[in-house]
């Protein structure tokens, strides 16, 4: 399918769009919690792979090349629209208790909601490379080894960033984690 | 240090990346510390609302508005190709053209000066001085002299006056 696509078939790159749009997609939202914004992010991507094909050496899996063009794209954006970001304030959010348990279900609807936000808040405070490397592990669900092969890192690396970035979200969470008498709960 | 181990531990416990023997040291040491207990909630509260971040999804007709696009794109190539062109090709013509005009300015080879009269006459393997003290010899000193002057005075370049 990607051989054809080097080779000018639309048709072979519209199933390859099908197979990554939604990836593509989920990885522009966690960056900027815009759908619109991140419809265009991920439909330039596309675009930018399309012209790149012929540069594609099949020396990594199409997926780690394409979220690698991804998120170079991203970052870009990011840089050149960092006025236009939309960020959650977390004292907005109010009162919340991450751990808490709701009595009924539409509570538990919106504390879900808030509960979201607070750590999408939380997500969007992190440095830039714990960022990525969150939202490529527990957002988007992908291996070590496919995270290193994007990031160009090693293992032990993806490994110790991982961690830390885990620790600082955590830090950055704690006042809102078992809290007591709080209205809202994870 | 124990707590610290712990906590690195229980973070690659929860990608499945453990080998047997530490998950059992987690495990025990979990059983009998309080603090990690509430670390490994606090840390499972965490990862789980970051998995449960759901996303809307693309705007409807995704692949179809990206074909169409790229359509457009692939038209305007060939434009785009020959403006590139034509900026490559100037950009070559005049670095060119400068390259050479400093290679001709600095390699040039000098023009043949002129050879004087008295450097004519050395080549020849004549005496310079045979008309000079002919000159002399003719007239009285003090016009000898001032014919000398004279017709040094008739050599342009005044570094061989």
């Amino acid at each position: 399918m990607i051989r054809l696509s080097q080779e000018g078939d639309g048709e072979a790159f519209g199933l390859l769009v099908e197979r990554y749009k939604t990836k593509v997609f989920n990885l522009a939202y966690a960056w900027t919690q815009d759908r619109t914004a991140a419809d265009d992010l991920a439909q330039e991507v596309f675009i930018k792979a399309y012209f790149s094909l012929p540069k594609f050496k099949f020396r990594s899996e199409f997926g780690t090349w394409l979220y690698r063009v991804a998120l170079n794209h991203i970052k870009d954006y990011l840089r050149k629209n960092k006025n236009k970001m939309k960020e959650i304030s977390l004292e907005v959010l109010g009162e919340i208790d991450l751990t808490a348990e709701n009595v009924s279900s539409r509570q538990e609807e919106q504390a879900g909601e808030r509960r979201k936000a607070l750590v999408q808040a939380a997500l969007q405070r992190l440095p830039e490379k714990h960022r990525t490397i969150l939202t490529l592990r527990d957002m988007q669900g992908l291996s070590y080894e496919e995270i290193a092969g994007i990031l160009g890192l090693s293992h032990g690396t993806v490994d110790s960033r991982l961690f830390r970035a885990r620790q600082k979200l955590r830090e950055k969470l704690a006042p809102y984690l078992g809290r007591e008498g709080g209205e809202y709960g994870l | 240090m124990d707590c610290e181990k712990a906590e690195r531990l229980l973070l690659g416990a929860f990608d499945g990346r453990l080998k047997a023997g530490e998950m059992i040291w987690l495990q025990d040491h979990i059983k009998g510390c309080p603090a990690c207990q509430k670390t490994e909630q606090e840390y499972r509260v965490i990862l789980s609302h970051l998995k449960k971040v759901d996303t809307p999804g693309p705007l409807p007709y995704f692949k179809e508005r990206l074909l169409a696009k790229l359509q457009e794109e692939e038209k305007a190539l060939p434009v785009l190709f020959w403006q590139r062109w034509a900026t490559k090709a100037l950009a070559f013509s005049l670095t060119a053209f400068i390259l050479i005009g400093a290679g001709f300015l600095v390699f040039r080879t000098p023009e043949p000066q002129e050879t004087s009269q008295v450097e004519a006459l050395l080549l020849r393997d004549e005496n310079p001085f045979t008309e000079t003290t002919n000159i002399l010899e003719a007239k009285g000193p003090d016009n000898g002299n001032m014919m000398l002057i004279f017709s040094s005075m008739e050599e342009k370049d005044s570094a061989r006056r």
